[in-house]
């Protein structure tokens, strides 16, 4: 089936205008991540300079926190993006955008891309959260490019994989459920919080194939002035493009309508 | 006879399998003709909603085929869909959007490039022109289902499909919706598909109708057609003296007669003709309450499914009555 371009931007648009004009729905967006700046990223301020130079890498825990928080957060997007889906289906706007000469295909790709970009509204806030608890930043304009691009990938990802999840589902339950279940595992299986280094075999095997892991190490490459692993982007390319390949097959099937 | 704007053939909608089966559509022929008011007439859970997710693409058919604008609807859906209009039984519009912004995404959707005067005509001509720039959420009922037609007309479409259109709407609106269904279809030469379980609506807006119960089409035909079928009145009697039904009987154009408690309903050909000589026969003052029924799709519908329109259980005395009628002249 033909993509339809005028759908696929009409229905993007919509999704980005919802968002803009529902002061909840940002607040939400935002505060999550902001909390965990707050409070977790406050956790080890007390420890001493060197210590967290050695655990860490930086002189600030929030430093390194930030690119892991990040990445952490476009799950969070992803439940949201579920959500607004099975929105439309209880409402009848699904129906109504299925009469059309509009495919499912085309609308799953305009949920995930758009609550991708709604989880990007973060990124500025977050950064202006981090200089106002004490971060510093010496990235170059093409880093923070990349940093963007790593977040919307992971963000494209996941949207993907929480729709193609929830594609047959009208229970506003579901996205929840669905988000309890992997949010935990991925987020502590990364690299997100902690360094990998101390963790068990086990858990760094799954944290080297996470993709929150490659997120959060390549945004951390730019914010302490490591090295970069350009590999990570690769990774996450590939992950945002199997996970919109696997969404759009399922949803193009399963997709229910109400 | 003007060309079937939408040709049914044969279809069927079956929902699960075995023992659980239940069929939602059992073997639906219809031909409806260009440019008319088309309704399906039928209770709760008789098929009408189905019939139309079927058309439109929403819900996929078990068995039969149909064409809808000249397409047919397993093959060509998308084209289907470009043609087709739709206004649903609740009004679903983008509620954080103004007029414009819900006409500019339905342009969106039907991927059309010229669309902005066509909007103004329309907002125009439902008097919304005044209030595009203003966010849907803050219109009345009213105006939410003028725009939502509004919506259904923006492509130009050759049929618009209207499931349950005026439902939980206030009698005033509901008016205001009948005369705005008249006067599109008038205007626009659209072909309107409209399902109702209201009497009233489909008799006052439908130049044709088909009668659908428990998934099968009973009967079709114009407002008069299937009035027609009913070639009698029926008179509900109570009197305060006994009653000999032969007598009764023996009335000019009396076609039945059926105790029911202490009422008689009476089959006649014409009351006005029989009323007369009943009260020649039984004296005014014996009489404590009659009472006449004149052919109406109501009577229609009773006549063919033995219940009325709303009613599932048989339990009344007056559908006793016409399925009686209805056994006696099999």
């Amino acid at each position: 089936m033909k993509p339809s371009w005028s759908a696929l931007w009409g229905l993007y648009a919509r999704e980005i205008l919802r968002t803009f004009r529902n002061p909840f729905v940002l607040l939400i967006t935002v505060v999550q991540p902001f909390m965990w700046l707050a409070f977790f990223g406050s956790s080890f301020s007390l420890l001493p300079a060197a210590e967290l130079q050695e655990l860490f890498g930086a002189s600030n825990y929030i430093q390194f926190l930030l690119p892991g928080v990040l990445s952490t957060s476009m799950l969070t997007v992803g439940m949201f993006g579920s959500m607004s889906t099975i929105q439309d289906k209880r409402f009848g706007f699904m129906k109504r955008i299925l009469i059309t000469p509009t495919s499912k295909g085309t609308v799953f790709v305009t949920k995930a891309l758009g609550s991708a970009t709604r989880g990007l509204v973060q990124f500025p806030i977050m950064i202006a959260a981090a200089l106002a608890f004490g971060v510093r930043f010496n990235l170059l304009w093409w880093e923070w490019g990349v940093w963007v691009l790593a977040l919307m990938l992971l963000a494209t990802g996941f949207c993907s994989l929480f729709l193609a999840i929830t594609a047959s589902s009208t229970d506003w339950q579901t996205p929840g459920v669905v988000s309890n279940f992997i949010t935990m595992p991925l987020m502590f299986s990364s690299a997100a919080l902690f360094g990998s280094s101390h963790f068990p075999a086990w858990m760094r095997a799954i944290s080297s194939v996470n993709p929150i892991t490659f997120s959060a190490l390549l945004g951390r490459s730019f914010v302490l002035g490591t090295t970069t692993d350009w590999a990570y982007l690769g990774y996450l390319a590939l992950f945002a493009g199997a996970m919109l390949a696997i969404g759009y097959f399922v949803s193009s099937r399963w997709l229910k309508v109400e | 006879m003007p060309d079937s704007t939408i040709v049914v053939r044969n279809l069927s909608k079956t929902y699960g399998s075995g023992e659980r089966a239940v069929h939602a559509l059992d073997h639906v022929n219809l031909a409806i003709p260009s440019g008319t008011v088309f309704g399906l007439l039928g209770p709760n859970g008789a098929g009408k909603t189905t019939l139309i997710k079927a058309l439109t693409g929403i819900t996929d058919i078990t068995e039969g085929d149909a064409a809808v604008a000249g397409f047919d609807i397993r093959q060509d859906p998308m084209e289907v869909k470009a043609r087709i209009g739709w206004v649903a039984a609740e009004v679903i519009l983008d509620d954080d959007f103004t007029a414009r912004e819900n006409l500019w995404l339905q342009a969106k959707l039907q991927r059309l490039t010229e669309w902005e005067s066509r909007a103004d005509d329309l907002l125009r001509y439902f008097s919304l022109l005044d209030r595009a720039d203003d966010k849907v959420s803050h219109f009345s009922t009213g105006m939410r289902k003028k725009l939502e037609i509004a919506l259904a007309l923006l492509h130009q479409p050759s049929v618009i499909f209207m499931d349950e259109p005026t439902i939980g709407l206030d009698v005033s609106t509901r008016r205001m919706l009948w005369g705005i269904i008249t006067s599109i279809h008038k205007e626009f030469g659209v072909t309107v598909l409209l399902t109702t379980h209201y009497i009233e609506e489909a008799d006052a807006l439908c130049d044709r109708i088909a009668i659908i119960d428990r998934g099968k089409i009973l009967a079709e035909g114009t407002p008069s057609e299937l009035k027609a079928r009913v070639h009698a009145d029926v008179v509900q009697l109570e009197v305060s003296v006994p009653v000999d039904p032969a007598a009764l009987s023996a009335i000019p154009g009396v076609q039945e007669v059926h105790a029911q408690g202490n009422d008689w309903m009476i089959r006649v050909a014409s009351s006005e003709a029989f009323l007369p000589l009943l009260l020649a026969t039984y004296p005014a003052a014996s009489v404590r309450r009659i009472s006449v029924e004149k052919p109406s799709l109501e009577t229609v519908f009773l006549d063919i499914t033995g219940r009325r329109l709303g009613e599932d259980e048989p339990i009344r005395d007056v559908r006793r009555f016409y399925a009686q009628m209805r056994r006696t002249r099999q």
